[in-house]
């Protein structure tokens, strides 16, 4: 595990198999992830891409592709200034704990001080709290994301 | 070295009135907390205990009462020896509206170098949370077998 990381965890009343569906479907993640879809096939070595209303906004490969257990990606922001820094590592592990689901989000590889540690330590907690209510309650929660700001976009449309 | 302190960010769609009811209120407690019942006056300088099943697991004293916007209190755990010995931490919760959510940030702070304590809320803070939000937003907490947590010495 290389420092900087970010390290949250929840609990959601789902299965894995919707938990993972809800990551990696185009729709269903435009619906909690604040308008941004995410876009690939999920195989390994396969890239990906996040779009909002189009603009690309976060963009990567696929690392690991093991439904309904694991799922990991680089992850290089679209902002000119974050395209500056290393491209950092996104992990998601989905474990069952008796009726609910534990997932737990590590974003490593991160630059120490940069704009993407700064924004996706204010952006996970919003994203996966949206994702859980979104779960449970068949509605994302009604706000936006606090870095959502960035109007330019540094990545080529897939 | 980092300070040793547990920090958790979690947005509720929900009111600064109605968290800070489910964070003072016992009877609230129970359904999200493991059927532990928060205790307390929530008067600045008054005994605070959480109470499981009938025995009580942490006591402390009020240190802070900003209704709905902040709340804190010491906390010692009292269910083994090793953690009698450490020190009273202090668990401080800030409430802010956030649009139409509210945005609960808990601080966990104040252990003592190695603490054995820290381990433990680490990870059972998480679980409490999410089981809250769920209540708040959904009318159904959540089931998270205790014994799932990971935790040392706790089954």
């Amino acid at each position: 595990m290389s420092k900087p990381e970010f390290v949250y965890t929840t609990y959601i009343a789902t299965t894995p198999e919707q938990l993972w569906h809800a990551l990696t479907d185009g729709d269903f993640h435009e619906h909690y992830w604040f308008g941004h879809r995410v876009t690939s096939d999920w195989k390994v070595g396969s890239s990906y891409q996040f779009a909002k209303a189009g603009a690309p906004s976060v963009e990567g490969k696929v690392l690991e592709s093991d439904p309904p257990k694991r799922l990991s990606y680089t992850w290089d922001a679209c902002s000119p200034e974050a395209k500056k820094e290393r491209t950092s590592r996104v992990s998601f592990d989905i474990e069952p704990r008796g009726t609910v689901v534990k997932l737990t989000v590590t974003h490593d590889n991160l630059d120490e001080r940069g704009k993407t540690l700064r924004d996706i330590s204010g952006g996970w907690p919003m994203v996966i709290a949206s994702l859980k209510s979104l779960l449970e309650t068949g509605h994302a929660l009604p706000a936006d994301l606090p870095s959502t700001a960035a109007k330019e976009t540094a990545c080529a449309q897939a | 070295m980092r300070k040793p302190e547990f920090i958790y960010v979690i947005y509720i769609e929900t009111t600064p009135e109605k968290l800070w009811e489910a964070l003072t209120s016992s009877e609230f407690s129970k359904r999200y907390w493991w059927n532990t019942e928060v205790k307390s006056d929530w008067k600045v300088g008054s005994p605070f205990a959480l109470v499981m099943n009938g025995a009580p697991t942490d006591v402390g004293e009020v240190l802070e009462v900003d209704r709905p916007r902040r709340l804190s209190y010491t906390f010692h755990h009292v269910t083994s020896e090793a953690a009698r010995r450490e020190r009273p931490s202090k668990v401080v919760f800030n409430l802010e509206p956030y649009g139409k959510l509210v945005k609960l940030t808990l601080t966990h702070e104040d252990f003592e170098a190695g603490s054995k304590l820290l381990d433990g809320i680490s990870k059972g803070w998480p679980a409490i949370l999410s089981s809250l939000k769920s209540l708040l937003e959904s009318g159904t907490a959540l089931e998270i077998p205790v014994s799932a947590l990971g935790i040392e010495g706790v089954s």
